[in-house]
C-alpha cells in the first residue's frame, strides 16, 4: 500500500490489489460518515423520554431492556434512525446511478416514474386488498416499480435504438409515465373512503412513523439485493459519463449495464417507497450535494451520495420532530423543506468557488 | 384503634383481590382474528380514533386516558372536537392526553400514559405490531362493510364486559325513539330516507353513524340508490354524482356539511349544494315540499347513542315545524 500522485496531479492510495482510492474521496467519505454518526446521535438523544446524549449512549450500550430509556432507544428511536439512513441512502443511490446512466443531472427515481409505480401498487393494494399482510407490501411495491421499469425498457426499446434505449429517451418516457401514474394516485385518494384517503395522503407525503425492526427487516433485504449490482457497475459509471459511444468504444456493455442499473434503481426505490412512501427530489439533491463535497466519480460518488441521502433524511426528520411539535410534518416534506434551501445554497457556493478557481 | 394482624388481614386480602382483579385478563378474538389478552376491568385505555372508538368507549364508562388527535393538554388537534360536540365533555377537564402529533403516534408518549389496553380500528393493523409491546391492542371493525349503527359500541361492550352499561343506555334511547315517533306527522313505516354529506362532492352516508341508526329505528327505510353507487366497500360515505343526486325522491332527505370546520347550518349547506348541484332545490321534491332535514354533521356522525339522540332531537324539532 502506498500513496502516489496520479497523472491528473491528485493524490491517491494504491493498494497491493491494484485498487486506487483518491485521498480526497477517502477524506470526504470519512467526514460524511462522522457527520452521519453525529446526526444519528442527536436523533437518538431527542424525544419524549428525556435523555441526555450520555444517557442515550448508555441505553444504547446496555442493549434492549424493560426500562423507559431502553424502550425509547431500542424500540423507537434506533429503528427510526436506521430506517432513515437506509431509505435516504437507497433513494440517493438510485438517483446517482440514474443520473450517470442517463447523463442527465435531473434524473431521479421520482422523475422516471419508478417511485410512482411502487406507490400506485401499494396504494391500490391498500384500497382493493386491505387484508393483504404487511410483509407482502415490499413485493407489491417491487412489482409496481418493475412494471414501470419494464414499460420504460419496452417503450424506449421500440423507438429509441433497441432494448436499453438512450439515456435521454428513458428520461422522457419516464416523465410521461410518472405524470400518468400521478393522476392514478390522485384518483385512488379521491375515490377511496375518507378515512383511507387521509391515511394514504399521510403515506404519500413520506413518513418514518412506521419504522420498526419488523419493517426494517422486511425491506432491508430488497435494498441489500441491489448492492452487488451497485458495486459491480459503480466502477463503470465513469465511462458512462463520457457518453454511450465512448463507453461502448471502451468495451462497456452499455445496454446490458443500463438494464441492470434500472433494475437496481427499481429495487432501491421500491424498498424506500414500501418503508416510508416516496421521498421526492432526494434522488436529485443528494448526488449533487455529494458532488459539491467531493467531485468523485464511480463508486466513491455512490457512497458519498448514499451518505448525504441518509444524513438529509435523518437530519430533516429530527429537526421537524423537535421544532414542529403537535403537527407531525411527514418526513418526505421535511426533507424537501429543509433539504432544498441547503441544496440551493450549496450549489450557489460551489458555483462561486468554481468561478473563482477559473 | 390498634392495627392488629387480625384486623389487617381482611384489608390485605381485599387489596390483593382488588389488584388481582385488575391484573386478570381474558382472551378475546378481535375483528382481525387476533387473540388478545385484555384486562377484565381495563382502567387506562387509549383509543386510536376519537369519533369511532373513543366516544363509544366513553359512553360505556370505560376510563379513557389517551386519544389520537389530541395535544398533550387534551385540546383537539383535529378540525372538530367530537367529545365536546357529541358528549358535551371537556377532554382537558377529564385529564385525557394526546398520544403524539397527527400522523405520527409517539410510542414514548403512549408508554408514558401506562395504558392497560389500546383500542384501534381495522385500519390500525400495522400500528398494532408497534404498540403491542406497550399494552394489548384490540382491533375493532369500525368502517368495514357490515358495521352498522351501534354495532361498534355493542361489540366493544361485549369485549370489555360493559354490556349492562350499553343495555341501559340503549333502553333509554329506545324510549326516546318511541317518544319522537309519536310526534311525527305521519307514520314512517314504509317511507324512505336518503342521507347525504357534502365533502368536495355529494356523498351518500352509509349506515355506520348514530344519525342513520336513529332514522332507521324511527321506521324509515333507505331509498333505492342510483345504479352504480358504490356503497359496499365500507367507509362512512360513498360519492354520488350531482346529476344522480338531484333525481332522487326520498320521503325524508337528510343533508349535512363536512364535519371539518365550523361551517354548519341550513344556509351553509344550501350554499355548498348550490355549488355542486346548481338548481337542486328547484328539482328535488323533498326540497320543494319541506321534507328535508339540515343537520350538524359533527353531532350526529359518530356511531354512538349520543349522536343518535342528537338526530332524534333534530327530527323532533323538524316535525314540530
Amino acid at each position: 500500500m502506498r500513496i502516489a500522485q496520479g497523472l491528473d496531479g491528485r493524490w491517491s492510495l494504491r493498494l497491493h490489489s491494484g485498487l486506487r482510492l483518491r485521498l480526497l474521496d477517502l477524506v470526504a467519505v470519512a467526514g460524511l460518515s462522522v457527520l452521519a454518526l453525529a446526526v444519528a446521535g442527536v436523533a437518538l438523544s431527542i424525544g419524549t423520554t428525556e435523555l441526555r446524549p450520555i444517557g442515550a449512549l448508555r441505553a444504547l450500550l446496555d442493549g434492549p431492556g424493560a426500562g423507559d430509556a431502553a424502550f425509547a432507544i431500542w424500540d423507537v428511536r434506533l429503528p427510526r434512525v436506521l430506517m432513515g439512513l437506509m431509505v435516504g441512502g437507497c433513494v440517493a443511490l438510485a438517483g446517482a446511478m440514474l443520473q450517470s446512466m442517463s447523463r442527465n443531472p435531473l434524473a431521479d427515481p421520482g422523475l422516471l416514474g419508478l417511485s410512482q409505480g411502487a406507490l400506485v401498487a401499494v396504494m391500490a393494494a391498500s384500497v382493493f386488498a386491505p387484508s393483504l399482510p404487511q410483509e407482502a407490501l415490499p413485493l407489491v411495491a417491487l412489482a409496481g416499480g418493475l412494471a414501470v421499469g419494464l414499460l420504460l425498457v419496452v417503450l424506449v426499446g421500440n423507438g429509441g435504438g433497441g432494448a436499453g434505449g438512450s439515456g435521454m429517451a428513458i428520461l422522457l418516457m419516464g416523465i410521461a409515465v410518472e405524470t400518468m401514474l400521478s393522476s392514478v394516485t390522485t384518483i385512488l385518494v379521491l375515490y377511496s373512503p375518507p378515512e383511507l384517503s387521509l391515511a394514504l395522503g399521510d403515506w404519500m407525503a413520506g413518513s418514518l412513523f412506521r419504522s420498526s425492526w419488523r419493517n426494517l427487516a422486511a425491506v432491508a433485504p430488497w435494498a441489500a439485493l441491489s448492492l452487488p449490482v451497485v458495486l459491480l457497475l459503480g466502477r463503470r459509471l465513469r465511462s458512462y459519463d463520457l457518453g454511450d459511444h465512448m463507453a461502448m468504444a471502451l468495451g462497456e456493455p452499455v445496454r446490458r449495464s443500463r438494464l441492470l442499473i434500472l433494475l437496481a434503481a427499481v429495487l432501491l426505490t421500491s424498498a424506500a417507497v414500501t418503508a416510508v412512501g416516496p421521498l421526492v427530489f432526494l434522488g436529485v439533491m443528494a448526488p449533487h450535494l455529494a458532488h459539491c463535497v467531493s467531485p468523485a466519480g464511480g463508486r466513491a460518488r455512490l457512497v458519498l451520495s448514499a451518505l448525504v441521502g441518509g444524513i438529509l433524511v435523518v437530519g430533516a426528520d429530527t429537526l421537524t420532530r423537535t421544532l414542529v411539535g403537535e403537527i407531525a410534518l411527514p418526513t418526505g416534506l421535511s426533507v424537501v423543506i429543509i433539504g432544498v434551501p441547503i441544496f440551493i445554497v450549496t450549489l450557489r457556493l460551489h458555483a462561486v468557488r468554481r468561478m473563482r478557481m477559473a | 384503634m390498634r392495627l392488629t394482624p387480625k384486623r389487617l388481614l381482611p384489608v390485605i386480602a381485599a387489596l390483593l383481590m382488588s389488584s388481582a382483579a385488575h391484573a386478570q385478563t381474558r382472551d378475546v378474538v378481535d375483528d382481525l382474528g387476533r387473540t388478545v389478552a385484555i384486562p377484565v376491568n381495563p382502567e387506562r385505555v387509549i383509543a386510536l380514533h376519537e369519533p369511532l372508538l373513543g366516544l363509544p368507549l366513553m359512553e360505556l364508562g370505560v376510563p379513557v386516558v389517551g386519544l389520537y388527535g389530541r395535544a398533550e393538554d387534551g385540546s383537539t388537534l383535529m378540525g372538530v372536537d367530537f367529545m365536546d360536540t357529541v358528549l358535551g365533555e371537556d377532554a382537558k377537564a377529564l385529564g385525557i392526553s394526546g398520544i403524539g402529533a397527527v400522523g405520527n403516534i409517539d410510542l414514548e408518549k403512549v408508554r408514558a400514559l401506562h395504558p392497560d389496553l389500546i383500542v384501534g380500528t381495522e385500519r390500525h393493523r400495522d400500528h398494532a405490531a408497534m404498540l403491542s409491546p406497550i399494552a394489548p391492542v384490540y382491533l375493532q371493525n369500525s368502517t368495514a362493510d357490515g358495521v352498522t349503527g351501534f354495532s361498534v359500541e355493542a361489540d366493544l361492550a361485549a369485549a370489555l364486559g360493559r354490556e349492562p352499561a350499553f343495555a341501559a343506555a340503549k333502553a333509554a334511547y329506545e324510549a326516546r325513539v318511541a317518544e319522537v315517533r309519536a310526534k311525527l306527522p305521519a307514520d314512517p313505516q314504509g317511507r324512505t330516507y336518503l342521507a347525504v354529506i357534502v365533502f368536495d362532492q355529494v356523498s351518500v352516508i352509509r349506515d355506520i353513524s348514530g344519525a342513520i341508526q336513529a332514522v332507521r329505528d324511527l321506521g324509515y327505510a333507505e331509498a333505492p340508490l342510483p345504479e352504480g353507487t358504490e356503497t359496499g366497500r365500507g367507509g362512512f360515505s360513498a360519492p354520488i354524482s350531482s346529476e344522480a343526486f338531484v333525481r332522487l325522491d326520498p320521503d325524508l332527505l337528510v343533508v349535512m356539511n363536512t364535519f371539518i370546520g365550523d361551517a354548519q347550518g341550513e344556509a351553509v349547506i344550501r350554499q355548498r349544494l348550490d355549488a355542486l348541484a346548481p338548481g337542486w332545490d328547484r328539482f328535488m321534491k323533498p326540497a320543494k315540499e319541506g321534507r328535508i332535514l339540515y343537520l350538524d354533521s359533527r353531532r350526529v356522525s359518530t356511531p354512538t347513542i349520543a349522536s343518535a339522540r342528537h338526530m332524534l332531537d333534530a327530527v323532533e324539532a323538524w316535525a314540530a315545524r
